[in-house]
This record gives C-alpha cells, sequence and structure tokens, in this order.
C-alpha cells in the first residue's frame, strides 16, 4: 500500500509539475512577445509618452570666395520659447515679454494660451535681448540658441549664392543647389516629460552626426563687389531696367564674378520681389543680336568660306530681303570682312552668312554652346533657342546672322566668346572650387573641362585679329578700351521685342559688349550687358564703358602687367583727343602727366616719388602696374626700390610720407 | 534540537535561491524607489532591507523544530488567522478604500498573508489524515470547503478580491493533488462556469472595469487601462537587453504604477530587459522545481503535502503577478512575492519557505 500511495504522489507531482512548467512557459513567452516581437512599437510609445523634440535649424557650411573671404555663414542667435502649460499667469507674462522683446502683447498672449508644451515666442533675437532674457528667469519660459545665415557683404553676389530660409533650409541660388553640402548637424530641442506632461530637462541638443561642408568658390569678391559698382554705374546713368556683368577665366571657366542689376539684399530677401532673386545671367535668355557676328566669322573662317579680305558689298544701308528690309546704321558700299565686323553692318553679315550657310552656322552655333545648357552648376539654367533649319523662313535664314530670332542667356555668350578667346575650346563654367569638410580636408574639387573644340587655334587667332578692330578708333567700341592693354571684342545692341505687340520694339533695346584682355594670353572674358537703356543703346557706349572699368580694374587686382609700348601709344591717342576737343581745356595738365608716366614707361624704370602726394604716388603706381603700399602721412620723403630700378625686376613699392615742413 | 545530520541535510540550494532572489529584489527596489528618494523612496527601501533581516530570521526559526509539530498546530493556527480576519474588519486600518492591515504598533500587519499558509496546513492536516489511496468525492470535500470559504468570505469583506481569489486557487490546487473522483471533477468545473455571472454582479464597480479592461485593454487608456498599458510599455520599451540600471524611463518618470510593490517586474524588465525577466523567471522556477522534488522525497503525506501546497503559492503568485503586469491576466492586487516592497507578504513568505526547509532538511531522518 505504501509503495503504490508514494507512486501516486509521484504521478501527481509530475503532473503538478508540467503544469507549473506550462505556467511559466505562459509568462516566458509573454515576455519574449513584449520585449522582442512588439518592443519597437512599445520603445516607440513609452519614447513618444516622454520625449518631445523640437527641431533646431542645422547648422550651414560657410561660403567662402576664392580668397577665402566669407561670403554666407552662420552666426548663433537667441531665441525664446515658452511652455504655455507651465505659465499661469499669462496676462502678466505675456506683459513682461512684449515689454522686454517689443512684440503685441495680444499676440505672445495668444501663444501661451495655445494648449501645447511648446511654442516659440520670437525666434533669432539680438544678443542683448537674448542675455536680458536669460537673466530674466520666468517659469515656463526658456531662451536657447540657434544659428542663423548672415550675409556680411550683403548684396555682392548675392544673386549667385542666394539665400536660405527661417529653418536654415536653402530656397535660392547656391544656398539651395548645394543645400545638400552645406547642411550640418541637426540639433534637436528634446524636451521630457513626466507622466503628468511637466516638462523638465529642456534644452538637451543632440547632434544628428551628419557632417558639414563649406563651399569655396570661383569667385572673387573684390572683382564681384567692382563688376557689380560698374554695372550698377552704368545702368543707373542710362536710367536701364538692369544689367548683368560676368567675369570668365577663359582657360579653366572659372566664373570670378556674376554682377546682376538691380540687386537684393539677402539678410532681408523677403522686402524684395521673387524675380528680383532671380540670378538672370542664367535663368533669362534674350537675343544677342550683333555679337553673334563674332561666332559668324569664327564659323565663316574656319569653314574657309571667306577671308578677312574678302569683298562683299553692303547696299548702301538697305537689303532687301523675304519681304523685308534689313538697315545698316551707316551706309556702306564695298566693305572686307574685317570691316564688316568692326563696323557691324547687318547687311554685310547676311551677305557672309548665305555663302556659310543656314544650317552650318546654327551647327557652328550649337557647337558653341548655344541652345543646350552651359553645364554651370547653378539652378534654373535656361537653354535658348535657335530655330531648325527646316522652320526657319527666308527671314529668319538672314537675320540669325545678326543674331536675330535666336536667344541665349549671358552666360551663354559670355562661353562662346571664350572659346574664341582661348584658342577654340568651349569650356564647362563653374561658380564652385572646391568642397571641404569642417576640418579643411577636399571633398570635391572642380576641375576645368573642356566641353569641346569648336574652332582651331588658327581661326581663333585670325578672329581675334579682326574683334581687336572693334575696340580700335574705327569700331563700335572704342569706349571699351583698356589702356595699356589689347583687347578684342564684339559690341551688340538687339531690339527686344514688345510683350504686347509681339513684335520687336522701337524703344526697347538690351546693350552689349563682350569682350576678353589681353589679346596675347587672355585673363579675362567680360560680358557686360545693359537692359532697356533709355537715350543711346549702343551696346560699345552704353555696355563699352562697364568692360572697361571691370577689366582694368580686375587687371591691376589680378596683377597683370600693362605692356608699356601699349601704353605710350594710348597717351599719344589721349592728347591727340584732348588738342582735338579744346572744350576740354582743364585736361592740358593733366595730358602732361600723362606724357610723363608714358615717358617713365619708355624708360622702362621706377620713378622717383619723392615729394609726391599720398594720392599721386598711389595713381602713378598703379598705372605702371606695381602695388604700391603707403607708410605714414604728407608728402613722400623715402621709397623702396630706389627710383630708376628696372620696372620689370619691380613688383610692388613701398613709400613713406612725412607731413611737410 | 538541531543535531549534527541535521546540519549536513541542510538545503544550501533553497537558501541560495532565496538569498539570489532578496539581492535582486533589493537592488530593483532600490531603482523602483529612486526617482522618490527624497519623498520617503529612501525610507522604503532601507524598511524592506529590515523586513529581509526579519524575514530570515523567522526563516530560520521556522527550521528549528520538527515540522510534525505543526500538523498537531494546524488547526491553532487556522482559528488564529480567522481571529485575526475578523479582527482587521473591526479596528483595521483602512488605507484606500480597503481595511487589510492590522496595526501593531509602529508596523502593519495583513493578516491575509498568513492565512495563506493556514489553508495549507489545515487542508494539508485534512488529506494526511484521510485514507491512504481514496478518490474523493464532492461530499467527502465539503470540509476543505468550508475551511477554504471561511477565510475567503472574509477576506473579501476586507475587500480583497485578488487575495480571496488567490486562497481558492490553492485549495483548489491542493485538492487537485489528493485526487479528485474525475465526475466530481465535472461536476464542480460545470457548477464554476455557471456561478461565473453570478460572481460577476457579486463584484463592485471597480473590480468590473479591470475585467473589462483586462479584457480590451485599449479600450480606455487613460482610465481602466492605464496601469496594464503603461507597465507593458516599460516591460516592451526594456527589450532584448534592456536599458540599464536606473534608466527606465518609464519607471523614472512615474508612468509605471505601484512600481515598488505590485508592479516591481516592470520595473526590472524595463531596466534588463528580457534577459533580466528571464533570469528572475527561472530563479521561481527552479524554487519550484526544487520545491516539488522536496515534496516528491518527503517521507511522509503530510510533509508532501505541506511543500506541495507552498509550491503552489509560490506557483500562482509568480504566474499571476507577472500575467496581471504582462497583460496576460486582469489587475488584481497580488505582489510578487519576494520582490514586491511589502513587510507581511515577505514574513509570510519566507515563514513559508522555512517551512519547506524544515521539510528538505529532515526527508532522510526516520523516527
Amino acid at each position: 500500500m505504501k509503495v503504490k500511495e508514494k507512486k501516486w504522489i509521484r504521478f501527481r507531482i509530475y503532473a503538478v509539475t508540467t503544469f507549473f512548467l506550462l505556467g511559466f512557459g505562459a509568462i516566458l513567452a509573454r515576455a519574449y512577445q513584449l520585449q522582442v516581437i512588439e518592443r519597437d512599437y512599445l520603445r516607440g510609445t513609452a519614447e513618444n509618452g516622454i520625449i518631445g523634440t523640437t527641431k533646431l535649424p542645422p547648422e550651414r557650411g560657410t561660403i567662402y570666395d576664392r580668397e577665402g573671404n566669407e561670403l554666407a555663414l552662420s552666426v548663433q542667435v537667441g531665441s525664446v520659447f515658452a511652455h504655455p502649460k507651465q505659465i499661469k499667469e499669462k496676462k502678466k507674462t505675456a506683459r513682461q515679454l512684449s515689454r522686454i522683446l517689443g512684440e503685441k502683447k495680444t499676440r505672445i498672449l495668444k501663444l501661451l494660451r495655445r494648449d501645447r508644451s511648446f511654442v516659440w515666442i520670437k525666434r533669432r533675437i539680438s544678443p542683448i535681448l537674448t542675455q536680458q532674457m536669460s537673466d530674466l528667469k520666468m517659469d515656463g519660459i526658456g531662451v536657447t540658441t540657434e544659428t542663423r545665415r548672415y550675409y556680411p557683404c550683403r548684396e555682392i553676389a548675392a544673386h549667385l549664392i542666394g539665400f536660405s530660409g527661417a529653418d536654415n533650409q536653402g530656397l535660392e541660388g547656391l544656398e539651395k543647389r548645394y543645400d545638400d553640402s552645406l547642411k550640418g548637424p541637426q540639433h534637436r530641442l528634446i524636451r521630457m516629460r513626466d507622466a503628468l506632461g511637466r516638462s523638465f530637462s529642456i534644452n538637451r541638443t543632440d547632434r544628428s552626426g551628419r557632417g558639414m561642408h563649406h563651399l569655396i568658390l570661383t569667385i572673387d569678391k573684390e572683382i564681384q563687389y567692382k563688376a557689380q559698382q560698374a554695372l550698377k554705374i552704368a545702368v543707373k546713368k542710362t536710367r536701364a531696367r538692369g544689367g548683368h556683368c560676368i567675369v570668365v577665366n577663359p582657360e579653366t571657366g572659372e566664373i570670378l564674378a556674376m554682377a546682376v542689376v538691380p540687386e537684393f539684399n539677402p539678410n532681408a530677401f523677403s522686402k524684395y520681389r521673387p524675380d528680383q532673386w532671380r540670378n538672370r545671367i542664367v535663368t533669362d535668355c534674350f537675343e544677342p543680336g550683333s555679337t553673334l557676328k563674332a561666332f559668324l566669322l569664327a564659323a565663316s573662317l574656319e569653314e574657309s568660306v571667306v577671308t578677312p579680305l574678302s569683298q562683299f558689298h553692303c547696299e548702301e544701308g538697305a537689303y532687301k530681303v523675304g519681304g523685308r528690309v534689313v538697315h545698316d546704321t551707316h551706309k556702306y558700299g564695298k566693305l572686307s570682312v574685317s570691316d564688316i565686323i568692326v563696323h557691324s553692318s547687318n547687311i554685310g553679315a547676311i551677305k557672309i552668312g548665305q555663302k556659310l550657310g543656314y544650317a552650318k552656322f546654327s551647327d557652328y552655333l550649337k557647337n558653341f554652346g548655344f541652345s543646350s545648357k552651359t553645364g554651370v552648376d547653378l539652378l534654373g539654367e535656361r537653354k535658348g533657342f535657335i530655330r531648325e533649319a527646316e522652320k526657319a523662313r527666308t527671314i529668319d535664314r538672314a537675320t540669325l546672322f545678326f543674331g536675330q530670332g535666336m536667344t541665349a542667356t549671358s552666360l551663354q555668350l559670355t562661353m562662346a566668346m571664350a572659346a574664341i578667346a582661348n584658342g577654340g575650346k568651349l569650356m564647362r563654367p563653374y561658380v564652385v572650387k572646391k568642397i571641404v569638410d569642417e576640418s579643411g580636408g577636399v571633398v570635391k574639387e572642380t576641375c576645368p573641362k573642356v566641353v569641346r573644340r569648336v574652332i582651331s587655334t588658327r581661326t581663333a587667332k585670325r578672329v581675334v585679329e579682326v574683334l581687336e578692330g572693334v575696340v580700335g578708333s574705327e569700331g563700335t567700341a572704342p569706349k571699351a578700351a583698356i589702356r595699356g592693354f589689347r583687347v578684342a571684342g564684339k559690341t551688340g545692341t538687339s531690339q527686344k521685342v514688345d510683350p504686347k505687340t509681339k513684335r520687336y520694339s522701337n524703344s526697347k533695346y538690351v546693350a552689349i559688349f563682350v569682350g576678353f584682355v589681353p589679346v596675347e594670353r587672355p585673363k579675362l572674358v567680360i560680358l557686360a550687358l545693359i537692359d532697356e537703356p533709355k537715350g543711346v543703346a549702343y551696346g560699345g557706349l552704353v555696355a563699352g564703358p562697364v568692360f572697361r572699368d571691370v577689366g582694368s580694374w580686375s587687371l591691376n587686382h589680378l596683377k597683370v602687367n600693362p605692356q608699356p609700348d601699349l601704353l605710350a601709344v594710348a597717351e599719344a591717342k589721349a592728347k591727340a583727343l584732348v588738342s582735338d576737343t579744346p572744350k576740354d581745356s582743364g585736361n592740358s595738365a593733366k595730358s602732361e602727366e600723362v606724357n610723363k608716366i608714358a615717358g617713365e614707361l619708355r624708360l622702362g624704370l621706377l620713378p622717383d616719388f619723392r615729394g609726391m602726394g599720398m594720392r599721386e604716388v598711389l595713381k602713378r603706381g598703379r598705372a605702371l602696374g606695381l602695388k604700391v603700399s603707403l607708410k605714414g602721412s604728407g608728402l613722400a620723403v623715402k621709397q623702396k626700390p630706389e627710383a630708376g630700378s628696372p620696372l620689370n625686376a619691380v613688383n610692388s613699392v613701398s613709400v613713406s610720407f612725412n607731413p611737410p615742413g | 534540537m538541531l543535531d549534527r545530520r541535521l546540519i549536513q541535510n541542510f538545503d544550501w540550494v533553497l537558501l541560495l535561491l532565496l538569498l539570489f532572489e532578496a539581492g535582486i529584489s533589493i537592488l530593483n527596489l532600490y531603482s523602483a524607489t529612486y526617482p522618490i528618494r527624497d519623498l520617503g523612496g529612501l525610507e522604503i527601501f532601507t524598511k524592506q532591507i529590515y523586513w529581509f533581516l526579519i524575514g530570515f530570521t523567522v526563516f530560520f526559526l521556522m527550521t528549528t523544530f520538527n515540522y510534525y509539530v505543526l500538523e498537531r498546530l494546524a488547526y491553532p493556527v487556522y482559528f488564529f488567522t480567522i481571529a485575526l480576519l475578523i479582527l482587521v474588519l473591526i479596528v483595521g486600518k483602512v488605507m484606500s478604500g480597503s481595511q487589510r492591515w492590522l496595526s501593531l504598533g509602529p508596523i502593519s500587519f495583513q493578516p491575509s498573508e498568513l492565512s495563506k499558509i493556514a489553508i495549507v496546513l489545515i487542508l494539508a492536516k485534512f488529506f494526511s489524515e484521510r485514507g491512504e489511496n481514496r478518490e474523493y468525492r464532492l461530499r467527502d470535500l465539503w470540509q476543505p470547503f468550508v475551511l477554504t470559504a471561511i477565510p475567503c468570505f472574509l477576506i473579501l469583506k476586507e475587500p480583497d478580491l485578488g487575495t480571496a481569489l488567490f486562497l481558492g486557487m490553492i485549495s483548489i490546487s491542493v485538492v487537485l493533488i489528493a485526487k479528485v473522483y474525475w465526475k466530481s471533477l465535472i461536476i464542480f468545473g460545470c457548477s464554476f462556469f455557471l456561478a461565473a455571472p453570478l460572481i460577476w454582479f457579486g463584484l463592485k464597480e471597480y473590480q468590473q472595469k479591470r475585467v473589462l479592461s483586462f479584457l480590451s485593454p485599449g479600450m480606455d487608456p487613460l482610465g481602466a487601462g492605464y496601469h496594464i498599458n503603461q507597465s507593458k510599455i516599460a516591460i516592451g520599451s526594456g527589450q532584448f537587453w534592456g536599458k540599464g540600471f536606473l534608466e527606465g524611463t518609464q519607471t523614472r518618470l512615474h508612468f509605471l504604477p505601484e512600481q515598488h510593490t505590485d508592479f516591481a517586474f516592470s520595473v526590472l524588465a524595463e531596466e534588463w530587459g528580457l534577459i533580466g525577466s528571464v533570469v528572475l523567471l527561472l530563479i521561481y522556477l527552479f524554487m519550484i522545481l526544487w520545491g516539488l522534488n522536496i515534496a516528491k522525497s518527503s517521507k511522509d503525506r503530510f510533509g508532501s503535502m505541506v511543500a506541495v501546497g507552498i509550491v503552489t503559492i509560490v506557483f500562482w503568485q509568480v504566474v499571476i503577478n507577472v500575467g496581471m503586469v504582462t497583460g496576460l491576466l486582469p489587475v488584481v492586487g497580488i505582489p510578487l512575492l519576494l520582490f514586491s516592497y511589502g513587510g507581511s507578504s515577505l514574513i509570510s513568505t519566507m515563514a513559508a519557505m522555512g517551512i519547506l526547509m524544515n521539510i528538505s532538511m529532515r526527508r532522510f531522518m526516520f523516527q
């Protein structure tokens, strides 16, 4: 009996054990279910319950010009927030806040009454206010720092750089185009709250860990500034709607300056109309007009259909083609190809073009980069338009040769001219030279890229010889000439199409000059475009001076020495001009001075500056292409190197001054 | 009294399991009371350490006599408990709507905790006195039924539904182990299901709500289902490795209800993850299996019945508590034994463990 009893107990205990194991199995399985299978959902719920985050705008990389000047940077500013749920005396708090921040009390009160655990009261306040606010220590009110985009050079290169918005997101220009690179670590305001919804531990920011990159542009801030200044003056003088000016290095395609007028200040972009933000150099198309004749010449010479000396009859200024009469500004009889370009005869251009053929010419234009994007690293670039040969009427077939009936952007025109300047290679333009990381390591570097060869070096050289005449006294753009340098270029004055009548307007023009300097080894290709100048509209007269000013200043800035013999020629000419125009009587002293400089240049020796005033020293030194550094004030007493040193061995001169007596 | 053989037979495994359990419990309690340590949390923590010290003293006291004594003392203990349960209804301290506590000077005590041991002892005595190998029919079981019903009823009056049900379950478990005639079992089962609706209407409103919220906890996440949802979130967000000691956000930010008592397991699960939960549950399981082993090798029927009864207490408490905090069972106020904060529960559990140790030590002895 005892044994049976024992057995029974054993059996029961095994049964119980099994049951217990099942019970434990159930709760273990449940723990597994919660902690492994549903864990993400449950952890998410836990974090939603306790953590509230507010994203602060991400930090943003700096944009530098090629010399390392900051064009766009991020600065730390304070922002005021509130936890409405924790504020009991809402009215009192609102009153206090409105007194300090200068905001409307009703607006603040409205914010404080919102059923939220977090609201921004005022973002991006001045450092003084930030200090005041953090000293105040009000319940439920806090201040945190966030970054704000700041453009220290204001309007300089604004169209190119664009701007970023309230949340530091790129909205326009390079800021938008390179948003991904510039965007830096995102800080988050993390609010932890307990079961009753009370916030504690705020302002624990958390870096999202993404790296921030800086941009180094090809832009030269100084040249950019000069281009904007010169353009602004020209636009004001001619009471024009606006203008473009581009400076490009023809060898590399680097864009050194890109100016658009009217300007805008990206620090307060919202105060301007959106169309003023546009970088019209790439987004706007216009008819290039006579500037296109430069490419007609290039194509015709390359195809050997003419030589610069081939003669064409220019029909005395009126030529009937396709039921329309084409006019020239001056009446010409027989002109050489070279003269047709220099004098910019439309009829002559048609005659040359007819020998080349419409299709061939449009192929050349396409090779020069027209009607396709240049591939520049900017947003919103347009292609422009060339009518296909099959669709062209007789009149279209004639007008294309002097730049009507097709459109292009300023940048396309500049790059096409750059191709002539550099010996026939079409380059891809670019503005971002380098992308670097926070420690300065290069992430990406843009290399010059040849898109294609358009014409041979020999042809290019012959085209340049002709284009140099444009800037001569016989040409259409003597005002574009830069003293001491050989300049080549082409003017253009194109009628705009009146949007109402859909016909060419008689009062609205675009005046263009696009050229390069120095001719022997071009350093700069510069385009100047004036949109709708009032009064005289000729490209040479209106846009030429912009080219000259920007060109001469930039050459000096880049320390490109002028050629002494050219300077002398220029001075002789200036003298002749002075004697020709007696009303400029005050200029006789000036011409003497000019002669002196020319004489020094001829000698090729450093002049004696002693006894001169600062202004004079600066002027004379600069005219010789020297970098002048000044010390003291008064009259020059000492100079280094000594007077009479050979000029070609001297790059800079330092002059000391002492007050006279 | 304690001869050499007793020392030799000392059950080190059981003691080790208890010490281990006590260690984890204290560590976890530190974390659970950490956020309120300036508001009496530290006091709770130190108090529990004292309770453990007292508990282990009780545990060793329970091993000093032969457990045969308990067979003789079963009825006195039982009636003493009943008297205390009546007393608590008359002079008991009212805390959050129920009268469960007897004040003894500075300390309070829950007689319902003692009733668990009393019921185990009385049933063990009942079944070990009856015939060796008989099958019990329902009419034979009126006595155990009455013996269980009296304390159950008194505890229900406090009211403490959880403990009352728990007591019933222990009783049923012990009866089932004692071999019940299969027809009686069926009748019993059927009558239980018939009684279920009656029980439902006998429940208080808050109790009904708990059952409902157990059936669908998402129904009212901020109301009745709140506790269980927060607990599930805590456990689940611990994931596999846990958030780390003192790093549990649910615990830290008071999302967990009763985090140092009934929901102590959630704290552990949040901070130590699945690893921690499994380790703790395995300790309990090992304790239960060890207890069953003691029951199996006990030399007499009373010993093995008592051992089984104690193991049953452990099993049901663990399963009900963990089932509750993981949302597997409705919310009933059953603490996790040896783990949740609470003096009465700890002392009575340690006493029960002492009895188990007593049986274990004397299983190889012959009179």
